[in-house]
């Protein structure tokens, strides 16, 4: 583009002979390559297409639009030829401007991005009706040929997103309990963050008080006895919306940590596996055995080859046997971590979460029934549990060798060894990873919707059968999209700080 | 401080074997196998004693004998429920393993488009937020965040409640940019290719095309490594193959020459394909049929007479041939109408019937039907000409599109809301990738000289596929995976039609078995696969 603006520029200053030379402009912004003529002539075709287009649909506007960035474009050509920037001229010279088929993008961005928000806010705000009464509602959007969002489905469904059925006159039990942990965070982020209170007792006090949390919460929001201050509340019943997705998701991550780490260490152990000659010996008995009792029966009334075939299955057994020596070396612990691990991150968690309703009675002995809300929460945690065995086996892995043999010389049991030396690193290390997981399980709440637990989502699917708010789906929708936006933006951006404090990757 | 003093153990002191880590370790073992196994008893046992509950006619065999070995017959008996969506032929009197079948076909389906549409998605928009053009990088951003922090069950049924279904009716379908893609409430209408019988021989040619370019590229291969000089290693092929697939499509046609025909009434007085166009413009009284929608726009000719004096055809429905037929009617301008049947019997009754000018079929199935029916005998066989691949154009009849293909409301919202989900974490994948290459290589890459595509192909995205592709592999899965929503938007998957076995059968425990091994073979498939390439392109240590 320089030598256009040198040209450009020779002629400004009325120099003898100096003319504009085009020829290197198209060279560098068309004929390039085939490509980049291409890209350039598909951009013109679209970025007219989208002007007429805009400009019936909303004329003042594109106007507009098409103004600024004609206006700007002279700026930033003009800037560039003088040599003269403005502070602006200067930033969209380098980020919007940069080329022909940048400010073609540009333009055509532009355009999309304002229909795109003129569309939202219409729909959100103009259009929109904000009262509670659904008769008023429906009057203020009757007046609209296109009615935007009708709020007060939402305002008036607020107290439902948030807890659902919780009885209204226990409400402080929950109001308590975000008491009992803004009182904890506070301090916690200020002793925490600093070096000063490495070795202070306010530490131990903290951790005392945060591990007492569960127990804080099952009393106040699960409650006890009948009569006296925090009567039981059936979950099944009284636990819903935001509260339960909260619930699910912090059980979820706190109650899968100590599985996860039993896990992990299970799947990375080296423990001298069980020889070869035993598992082969138990295993080809108890394979003679079924071959005898029920194959060749099996093979007497088969009828077709895929059955014949089928009665062979106890040779699988010697197949396992076979691949448990190859590929764990007979080590029964790291096979059965590893098996679980792979088994559940292999399944979707809606199967488990079925699991969990349909076959987990089936389980239990006759009789023992179980809430749904426990065992839900139950196959959540069983399901984490495998995905942070995994982020924690990468926190091991990330160890060096050297803390092991360190540990190891200066004379540390086995136990000592992963409680005071590696574990702390290597937990320290997958924080982050364990905050993202928490994000998912945070999303992935909304699952047990579907299984029939109504926490956010099943109340915004709720609401749209409630007869005042027949059909109103995507207001909900939107609202509780924006509470998981926030919650899950603001945990990633606490973790990317966190990664940054912990310098992981650094080492 | 405490003294420490190390507890070096005696040479002749032997570790007691309360210490010995070889005897612990098998003692863990040991006590890890005993706990699983008492467990699985302990479940076995409640199993065992809620199935006198649930009665025990789960394990009937054939011979009306109970036996855990008969556990999945169940599968045989006959599912006796509907799919709305099946790629093979479902009946509800097919068996409970057909309809399973037809489930994972499903899920196979959507997790196939889905993952090339997410990965098409992810790359584009990934490459996007590296743009130099702030607003493009903004928006990529945007789109990233929002995407991933909002749960996709929410956008499922945001997309599919709250978009989809509240598209207006079909006969207002929406035509984004003027394009034959029609969306409404029912679902989505867009063009598509119908195999004619003569795809067949060109699928040969295609084939044979392939193995030569494959073949021509390892020669001129081999020539590089024994010349100086560049040879184009991929533009000689490709062109190779280019001249193999236009020859075999020419050749196709050639041999499909008397593969469809028409039969035309002795009344309407056509005798070759060009007839046609005559008889109708005879109809009309009009001398070119180019300016039809001049006229009718003018009003010199109704809607309602030029329907009148359209062409009449008569076709068995879903029949290549009725495709071959309308799209060359199209190409002439020549108005049709088409009235179609479900077998070819039927059909010849409503062409003897005076329905139609034409019957539209196989030439062998059309002399078998005149062979068969003396009263056809006097009509024209017109040999129609035929490609191997036509473009089925969707059309409104009545109350229906017609032609083309079709995604069901379901299907859309399940695709689309995975793709455009799993396609934000690609995008961030990319993006990863493409950083994790140093500055240094695009700096040498200019020095030398190469092109900007040159780098891109040849520095740049080997070098970041090496990246890229493990976490592509888990974003994979998790497609497959999340595919198991489909139940949301009433998808019938995998997982869908299992529920509805579940229900139906009575027999949770033998569905689950079935369900769970099936999402794991298809994690472990694509997880092999994706191994393989990656241990292929992976750097060679030295």
């Amino acid at each position: 583009m320089t030598t256009l603006y040198q040209n450009f520029q020779s002629v400004v200053r009325g120099e003898e002979g100096a003319q504009i030379n085009f020829r290197d402009f198209i060279r560098d912004n068309i004929t390039n390559s085939w490509w980049l003529a291409l890209a350039v002539l598909f951009l013109t075709y679209v970025a007219a297409r989208l002007v007429i287009a805009q400009t019936q649909a909303a004329p003042v506007t594109t106007l507009i639009i098409v103004g600024v960035w004609l206006l700007s474009v002279t700026a930033t050509v003009m800037g560039n030829i003088t040599h003269h920037h403005s502070r602006v001229t200067m930033w969209l010279s380098r980020n919007l401007y940069t080329s022909l088929a940048s400010t073609l993008v540009t333009l055509i961005l532009l355009l999309l991005v304002v229909a795109a928000l003129r569309g939202f806010i219409g729909w959100a705000f103009v259009r929109a009706s904000f009262s509670t009464d659904p008769e008023v509602a429906a009057e203020t959007l009757a007046q609209w040929d296109n009615p935007g969002a009708n709020w007060g489905a939402v305002i008036d469904n607020f107290r439902n997103l948030m807890v659902f059925r919780f009885p209204r006159e226990q409400s402080w039990r929950i109001w308590a309990l975000i008491l009992w942990n803004v009182l904890l965070l506070i301090p916690s982020g200020y002793v925490f963050s600093r070096e000063v209170f490495r070795r202070s007792r306010l530490r131990t006090v903290l951790i005392i008080l945060w591990l007492f949390t569960p127990i804080l919460a099952y009393i106040l929001l699960r409650g006890f006895g009948t009569g006296g201050p925090v009567p039981v509340l059936n979950p099944d019943l009284f636990w819903g919306g935001l509260l339960l997705t909260l619930i699910i998701a912090v059980f979820g991550i706190v109650a899968s940590f100590p599985l996860g780490v039993v896990l992990s260490l299970g799947r990375r152990s080296q423990i001298r596996g069980i020889p070869a000659w035993l598992t082969y010996g138990i295993t080809g008995l108890l394979t003679v055995y079924l071959l005898i009792t029920t194959t060749f029966p099996a093979l007497r009334t088969a009828t077709g080859i895929g059955q014949q075939l089928l009665a062979f299955w106890p040779l699988l057994i010697m197949l396992a046997a076979f691949l448990f020596q190859k590929y764990f070396k007979g080590n029964a612990v790291a096979m059965l971590s590893t098996v679980y691990i792979e088994v559940i991150r292999g399944v979707p968690l809606i199967t488990i979460l079925f699991m969990s309703i349909i076959l987990f009675p089936i389980f239990l002995p006759p009789g023992v029934e179980v809430l749904s809300t426990w065992r839900v929460l139950a196959a959540v945690a069983l399901f984490a549990a495998a995905y942070l065995a995994e982020n924690i086996r990468g926190g091991l892995q990330s160890i060096p060798k050297g803390q092991y043999e360190a540990a190891d010389a200066i004379g540390l049991s086995t136990a000592k060894k992963y409680r005071l030396i590696i574990l702390p690193q290597a937990l320290r290390a997958v924080i982050p990873a364990i905050v993202g997981q928490f994000i998912g399980l945070f999303k992935d709440t909304t699952l047990v919707a579907i299984v029939g637990l109504i926490e956010l989502l099943g109340v915004a699917n709720l609401i749209s059968a409630q007869p005042d708010w027949l059909g109103v789906r995507r207001e909900p929708y939107v609202f509780i999209a924006i509470i998981y936006f926030i919650g899950s933006y603001a945990m990633a951006g606490y973790s990317r700080r966190l990664e940054r404090q912990l310098g992981v990757g650094e080492r | 401080m405490a003294e420490f003093t190390p507890q070096v153990p005696k040479p002749d002191e032997s570790v007691p074997f309360w210490r010995d880590l070889r005897v612990l370790g098998v003692l863990a073992q040991i006590a890890a196998i005993i706990a699983v196994v008492l467990g699985a008893a302990w479940l076995l046992n409640n199993v065992a004693a809620n199935l006198v509950t649930l009665g025990e006619s789960q394990f009937i065999c054939q011979d009306g004998s109970s036996s855990f070995r008969c556990a999945f017959n169940f599968l045989r008996l006959d599912a006796q429920f509907d799919i709305s969506e099946t790629s093979i032929a479902y009946d509800p009197s097919d068996s409970y393993s057909r309809a399973l079948l037809v489930g994972a076909l499903n899920t196979i389906k959507v997790s196939f488009f889905g993952i090339i549409l997410a990965t098409v998605l992810g790359t584009v928009t990934g490459i996007a937020r590296l743009s130099s053009n702030w607003l493009v990088s903004s928006v990529a951003r945007w789109y990233v965040d929002i995407i991933r922090n909002t749960p996709l069950l929410l956008q499922l049924f945001f997309l599919f409640f709250g978009v989809i279904l509240l598209l207006p009716p079909i006969r207002e379908a929406i035509q984004p940019f003027g394009l034959p893609v029609y969306l409404s409430q029912r679902g989505f209408e867009m063009p598509g290719p119908v195999m004619m019988p003569s795809f067949r021989t060109w699928l040969f040619f295609i084939l044979a095309g392939v193995v030569l370019a494959a073949v021509f590229s390892w020669l001129l291969g081999r020539i590089q490594q024994h010349q100086s000089g560049s040879v184009h290693r991929w533009l000689w092929p490709v062109l190779l193959f280019v001249a193999v697939a236009v020859g075999g499509w020419f050749f196709a046609m050639r041999s499909a020459a008397d593969n469809q025909g028409l039969l035309a009434t002795p009344e309407s007085g056509i005798a070759t394909f060009d007839d046609i166009a005559a008889t109708v413009q005879a109809r009309l009284g009009v001398d070119e049929l180019r300016d039809l929608d001049e006229l009718e726009a003018s009003g010199v000719l109704t809607e309602d007479e030029i329907l009148a004096a359209a062409l009449s055809v008569c076709a068995v429905r879903d029949d290549p041939a009725e495709v071959n037929l309308t799209a060359q009617l199209r190409r002439a301008n020549i108005p049709y109408t088409v009235s179609r049947n479900t077998t070819l019997d039927k059909t010849a009754a409503d062409f003897t019937g005076g329905d139609c000018d034409v019957f539209v079929a196989s030439q062998a199935e059309l002399a078998d039907i005149q062979s068969a029916q003396p009263e056809l005998a006097t009509g024209t066989l017109v040999p129609l000409a035929e490609t191997p691949v036509r473009i089925s154009v969707p059309r409104i009849e009545g109350l229906n599109f017609v032609g083309g293909i079709k995604m069901t409301p379901n299907f859309a919202a399940i695709l689309i809301g995975l793709s455009v989900y799993t396609g934000a974490f690609i995008a961030e994948i990319v993006r990863a990738g493409i950083q994790s290459v140093s500055k240094g290589q695009t700096e040498a890459a200019r020095a030398l000289g190469l092109s900007e595509s040159q780098r891109l192909w040849l520095i740049i995205l080997p070098q970041a596929l090496r990246v890229i592709i493990p976490p592509l592999t888990s974003q994979y899965l998790n497609l497959v995976k999340n595919s198991s929503l489909a139940i949301a938007v009433g998808y019938p998957d995998l997982w869908s039609t299992a529920f509805t076995t579940l229900n139906q059968s009575g027999r949770p425990i033998q569905v689950f078995l079935i369900v769970m091994g099936t999402y794991l073979s298809f994690s472990l498939l694509i997880s092999a696969f994706l191994n393989w390439y990656n241990q292929r392109i992976a750097f060679v240590e030295r």
